[in-house]
């Protein structure tokens, strides 16, 4: 199977001197998921940020047989579809269907092509309903599904999500896992939620202080790590203690 | 929210919301020196002017109380200067001053309460105002309702612990620090924005989705109000 992305060797520094990647390898084969785990500050973030030169680090990065540089910026990132983890971020236009739309107009589709992806990708995304709606006037978890119906409409190759289940209720985060199960683009999810990462990828990598330092079957990383909410020390009784005055 | 009040207006439908937005900037312009070489003391053209405005407003099916009042906006900074040119005996400019800003702010809120905001720039641009002047335009717009928002989540933290039963001179100190916050976290916010557009492939232009067209009603719309506006100014 052939790699979408391949990182070699990436190292990026903030402009205050904080080190938040030190070189990192990873590689993500076609149509594979693999979640990216790790504390709050490892690095995660800043890693896919490198993946389509929002931010740019030293080393080297191919997505999908292209070498990320100036030259190819444009095509990486149309073939990179990143859902961010606030989707209000996400979400500027003054409607759904023309937020959805902006991506396809930026890749130079006409009006009414673009209308018709952004159309196919709400659709997809169970937002058929909402295209003349402002996107504030949406929950959270329709937020969430419009942003990433905006990428979607880009027709990516890959897909990145940075906190998927961030703000959503057991509801929305199962409406959201079925629909994600059910693409076929390679992903990438960077998550605190080890449930739901197990539902959709077969891989994990865990980050610490800015290096990749374990990649693995993603059970075998949360157990090695520790990294479940299962695994936390069982609550103190604070019933009586919750009455103090402080 | 309301902030967005204006862009919700943008969306509906009215003859004059139809119009191309080249001849709605082109009226505007027209109207904008009409009212700004009128004479101070010509009471029936300025209330002619005032009465095409209301017009206006009620051909594009907006609520005329709050257009009026958000054109309000205005007045702080042109009742400053009002007061200062009363205060040297200049009676006729200060009131002249006072109305003639309140009518071209009114004039321009009209415009931008009828032309959604993408549609709005191509027209500039179109009509050959510098692509960076209109991007930098459409980033303020948007980083308004930012730092708009971002003050609104401040201020609903700051009366959730009690921050407008304070004192007023620890309120004043503590809205100058979250004034400074504020900024740092719009900042914040703005950056976030801004990835999220260049992952989307943004590369300097907002496309607006119904591309501009410049209709033959839309000329016959311009020449009516430049006509009916340089007929007025010769009463």
């Amino acid at each position: 199977m052939t790699n979408v992305i391949e990182v070699r060797n990436l190292s990026f520094q903030y402009e205050d001197g904080t080190k938040a990647l030190d070189n990192v390898n990873f590689t993500l084969a076609e149509g594979e998921t693999v979640a990216l785990l790790g504390a709050n500050g490892s690095g995660k973030t800043t890693f896919i940020l490198q993946l389509n030169g929002i931010l740019s680090g030293q080393g080297q990065i191919t997505i999908c047989g292209l070498p990320l540089g100036k030259d190819t910026l444009r095509q990486i990132r149309a073939k990179i579809g990143m859902v961010f983890q606030d989707s209000d971020e996400q979400l500027f236009m003054p409607t759904v269907l023309e937020d959805v739309a902006f991506g396809p107009l930026n890749q130079g589709l006409s009006e009414q092509l673009a209308v018709e992806r952004a159309k196919l990708a709400l659709e997809q995304a169970g937002l058929g309903h909402v295209l003349d709606k402002a996107p504030y006037h949406l929950s959270a978890g329709e937020k969430r599904r419009a942003a990433l119906a905006g990428v979607l409409a880009m027709d990516p190759e890959i897909l990145v999500l940075d906190e998927p289940t961030t703000f959503l209720d057991p509801p929305a985060q199962r409406n959201l896992l079925n629909l994600l199960s059910n693409l076929p683009q390679a992903k990438i999810i960077v998550t605190h939620n080890t449930r739901f990462a197990s539902a959709l990828a077969t891989r994990a990598g865990f980050f610490d202080k800015g290096r990749l330092v374990g990649e693995g079957p993603i059970d075998e990383i949360v157990r090695r790590y520790e990294w479940s909410y299962s695994a936390l020390p069982e609550a103190p009784d604070l019933r009586y203690s919750a009455q103090r005055r402080f | 929210m309301h902030h967005v009040l204006l862009d919700q207006w943008s969306h509906r439908t009215s003859p004059l919301h139809a119009r191309d937005p080249r001849a709605k900037i082109v009226a505007l312009i027209v109207f904008l020196v009409v009212l700004a070489t009128t004479r101070a003391y010509a009471w029936l053209t300025l209330g002619m002017e005032a009465a095409l405005l209301v017009a206006g407003v009620l051909i594009a099916n907006l609520p005329i109380g709050g257009l009026l009042l958000r054109a309000m906006a205005v007045l702080p900074f042109s009742l400053t200067f009002g007061v200062v040119s009363w205060a040297a005996g200049d009676h006729v400019r200060a009131i002249g001053l006072v109305e003639k800003s309140y009518l071209s702010t009114a004039a321009v809120l009209l415009v931008i309460a009828t032309t959604p905001l993408p549609l709005l720039l191509g027209g500039f641009e179109a009509l050959g105002i510098p692509r960076l002047l209109v991007l930098i335009a459409q980033f303020l717009y948007r980083y308004l309702f930012v730092v708009s928002e971002q003050a609104q989540h401040s201020r609903l933290a700051a009366a959730c612990r009690q921050g407008n039963q304070q004192h007023r001179r620890i309120r004043f100190k503590a809205a100058t620090g979250a004034v400074a916050v504020l900024f740092a976290r719009s900042y914040y916010r703005a950056e976030g924005i801004h990835r999220a557009m260049m992952a989307r492939g943004f590369h300097g232009k907002l496309t607006a989705l119904k591309p501009l067209r410049f209709r033959t009603s839309d000329g016959l719309f311009t020449l009516a109000i430049a006509g009916l506006l340089i007929l007025v100014s010769t009463q």
